[in-house]
């Protein structure tokens, strides 16, 4: 084990982290208004098909994203609807998302590209350095520049996150909506309109994460490519307390935990590598084990919210 | 005296139930307005009518003498009404100022500046007396002082009128004046008030004017010198109410059950108990009286076999309870009326006649094999004559248990609790919400399993309630038993001084 091998590790750890920032973040919004989003695995995979096609078709991969991110809020409108307005079960609709959304994007798939073997490929977005022109070695300079426009995108949400829902009014009455609705309703804040706000934000940085995928960190689509990172950014909100740092803190942590089962595969040899693809997993099941017990997210989340409810 | 509120011929409609019908009523300025009715009157759906919870069916609402539409809680708050809930619209989660702030229309920029909202908000809590500590979160102060958050809230925004629903419910005596003395304050600066109860003492108390409904309709409204508690009572039930005057047993037969210093949490001072030590005879009341959170909710538990005691003994009918399962007293023939029929009385989602069979599913009468197979049809008829003997309201025995009113829930706990003729009954707070008629039922029926020789330990911060119907009153502070006092002809001085811990 080398200081190459180190930074190596803490750069891909970053890089593996990023999607998740985007889906737990996501997910934070949504939870936060009440409605707890098991479907990101699926929103995730739309987002993922729409921003590699449009980044194939345009040649921008920004465009991808953007596209992504729209995709994302439109599948997202499903699920909304069904748990704002009709009060249907958000786990059942969650999921339904999760089947309907990647059959979809396969579907897509197979219809533009044909069933052929051949692996369509797509240029990745620029990194910061590449556009200032600058090629170091220097680890820092690589930590700190040589990352897409994303990585900056996803640590300044974060501090947007963490600010907004500290600091301004409009973030603790989105706050309210999620913990006791009804109180928030007879104080004049506009539950539905709260719960569709989060619903747009959740599906818009959902539908980034996957298309980060496609856009950032590999030049091909697959089925199957959001590899659960749906289901662990559920499980990095409760291990970050529903706060953005403690968001951020676990979304690190899980992305170490997938850069360093790479790291592994590659550098070890005797052990079959499906035992270090479980890394991550293991990682989150043990996590839930230890943090999850205690139960403090925002207690209206789960319930649908009914104004002549009697 | 100027008009503030006026509704005219206000109705509100369920499918084909009428909620509300044809409802006139006046507030002025500077008075306050009791609306009298038992549960299921209207109160409630009237006043989601006013604060822009519900659309009224028909009818129009005037404030200053201006037609108003109420569409929104967002509407109400700036038309300056103002509700505090029976049920506290508080979250839970963050800290009083938080809920004071919160959907604040008024204050400009997209952050929140605490120091300016801060001094607003001490301003008024000064004013009013109200006071509070602004940055505890709420699950850490008591519950009257979270209702002087309510009420801040709603001056907060500027409330001219503030209607408070059952405000006294879940507050001590000594609370109750504290809020009196700040509806008094509130009325003074010309502001209204819609105090909602059925507390005879403290409706004749506070009001100016009295309105009563009945059955989602307004009987009439009188001032409060031109009545008294008798005419209320009656107005209100719709029928003669004989003044309640129970016969006291003087002699308990054998212990039911006994403790001897008995320890649980010991230390805690609102949770635990503290070397307890009392009997519960057949055909004996014993009242457990004190202000709520001294214990006596863990003692209730211990004897219904919820809580193992950390010391001390106790013996059911003559043996010793060695295991503590709510199942083994259940078979020890021990019924329990819970503190919150909706979390521990009832399973709300299932139907009333599910929950009155809840306990007895295992019989031969409902059930083959030990309850492998349900006997529906026995099932169903046993829970229609039970509708039927204790006068339980419902649309039907297949309705969910929580749309039921409490005090019509609170029947379907006493027809599971008491049909198979239980040995102890533990009743905690079981009239706690409820209105005059169900109230009585209530008593009537534990004066009833008592005469059968029934052993009751009932639970009540209600003092009141405690010597209606007590045989015997023990009176706990801080987790442990203060003293024991007869129920007929109790030294009331003397009991009041040892609930205060003296």
């Amino acid at each position: 084990m080398d200081a190459s091998f180190i930074s190596n590790l803490i750069l891909a750890s970053v890089r593996m982290a990023t999607p998740l920032i985007f889906l737990s973040l996501a997910e934070l919004y949504s939870q936060r208004a009440g409605l707890v989003h098991i479907g990101l695995e699926g929103l995730a995979a739309i987002g993922s098909l729409s921003g590699f096609m449009v980044s194939l078709i345009t040649g921008s991969p920004l465009l991808g994203v953007a596209a992504g991110a729209a995709v994302g809020i439109l599948v997202n409108m499903i699920y909304a609807y069904a748990t704002v307005n009709l009060c249907a079960e958000q786990i059942v609709y969650g999921m339904a998302v999760n089947i309907f959304a990647p059959a979809l994007a396969a579907f897509i798939y197979r219809v533009y590209f044909g069933a052929g073997s051949e692996l369509v490929q797509v240029g990745l977005m620029t990194t910061l350095s590449g556009l200032l022109g600058i090629t170091s070695d220097n680890f820092l300079v690589r930590l700190l520049l040589d990352q897409t426009p994303m990585v900056y995108l996803a640590y300044g949400l974060v501090i947007f996150t963490a600010v907004y829902f500290n600091k301004t009014r409009s973030g603790l009455n989105f706050k309210a909506v999620g913990e006791y609705p009804k109180a928030a309703a007879t104080l004049g804040i506009n539950v539905v309109g709260v719960k569709y706000a989060a619903s747009v934000i959740c599906g818009a940085l959902a539908g980034i994460g996957g298309a980060y995928l496609t856009t950032c960190y590999s030049t091909t689509y697959t089925d199957g490519n959001v590899a659960g990172r749906g289901f662990i950014a559920l499980a990095a909100v409760i291990f970050g307390r529903w706060s953005a740092g403690g968001v951020l803190l676990a979304c690190l942590f899980f992305g170490f935990c997938d850069a360093l089962q790479i790291r592994l595969q590659v550098g070890s040899y005797g052990i079959p590598y499906q035992f270090f693809q479980m890394i991550p997993y293991i990682a989150t099941v043990a996590v839930l084990a230890v943090i999850g017990a205690k139960k403090a997210g925002p207690k209206g989340v789960g319930k649908p919210y009914l104004r002549e409810e009697r | 005296m100027e008009e503030f509120l006026r509704m005219e011929h206000v109705s509100k409609r369920f499918g084909d139930f009428y909620a509300n019908k044809d409802i006139n009523l006046t507030v002025n300025k500077g008075e306050v307005l009791t609306l009298l009715g038992e549960n299921g009157a209207g109160k409630s759906t009237l006043m989601n009518v006013l604060i822009g919870l519900y659309q009224p069916t028909e009818g129009s609402i005037y404030l200053n003498g201006q037609k108003v539409r109420i569409d929104s809680p967002a509407q109400a708050v700036k038309l300056g009404i103002g509700m505090v809930h029976q049920h506290f619209m508080l979250v839970e989660a963050m800290t009083v100022f938080e809920n004071i702030i919160l959907g604040d229309r008024n204050a400009r920029g997209v952050f929140i500046d605490r120091e300016a909202r801060k001094k607003e908000i001490l301003e008024l809590s000064a004013r009013y007396g109200l006071d509070v500590e602004l940055d505890k979160p709420i699950t850490e102060i008591a519950v009257g002082a979270q209702q002087r958050v309510e009420i801040l809230k709603a001056l907060y925004r500027g409330a001219e009128l503030l209607i408070l629903d059952e405000p006294s419910a879940a507050l001590t005596d000594i609370e109750v004046e504290g809020l009196f003395k700040i509806m008094r304050k509130l009325t003074e600066e010309g502001k209204s008030v819609i105090f909602i109860s059925h507390k005879m003492r403290e409706v004749l108390h506070i009001s100016d004017r009295i309105t009563i409904l009945r059955a989602g309709e307004v009987v009439t409204t009188l001032k409060r010198e031109e009545t008294d508690g008798q005419a209320l009572a009656n107005l209100m039930i719709g029928r003669e109410l004989t003044p309640s005057q129970y016969e006291k047993a003087e002699q308990a037969g054998d212990p039911v059950i006994e403790l001897r210093g008995v320890d649980f949490q010991k230390t805690s001072k609102h949770n635990g108990l503290n070397g307890v030590s009392l009997t519960v005879g057949r055909g004996e009341i014993v009242g457990i009286a004190g202000v709520d959170g001294n214990g006596q909710s863990q003692l209730a538990q211990v004897v219904t076999g919820v809580l193992t005691p950390d010391a001390g003994s106790v013996d059911m009918k003559g043996s010793r309870v060695a295991q503590f399962t709510p199942n083994g007293f259940i078979l020890e023939n021990v019924s329990h009326i819970p503190e919150d029929r909706n979390k521990m009385g009832l399973i709300g989602e299932m139907s009333v006649k599910d929950n009155i069979v809840l306990k007895s599913t295992g019989t031969p009468e409902f059930s083959s094999g030990g309850g492998f197979i349900l006997k529906k049809k026995a099932i169903r008829g046993y829970a229609l004559k039970m509708q039927e003997k204790y006068d339980i309201r419902c649309a039907s025995i297949e309705q969910e248990a929580r749309n039921l009113s409490g005090g019509n829930q609170q029947k379907v706990i006493l027809a599971r609790e008491l049909e198979n003729n239980p040995d102890l009954l533990v009743a905690v707070h079981p009239t706690r919400g409820l209105d005059i008629g169900a109230t009585r039922f209530i008593h009537d029926t534990m004066i009833e399993a008592r005469d059968r020789g029934c052993g009751v330990l009932l639970v009540s911060a209600d003092f009141d309630e405690i010597l209606e119907v007590s045989d015997r009153i023990i009176v706990m502070f801080e987790g442990q038993v203060m003293g024991v006092y007869p129920g007929k002809n109790p030294p009331i001085e003397e009991i009041s001084l040892a609930m205060a811990g003296k």
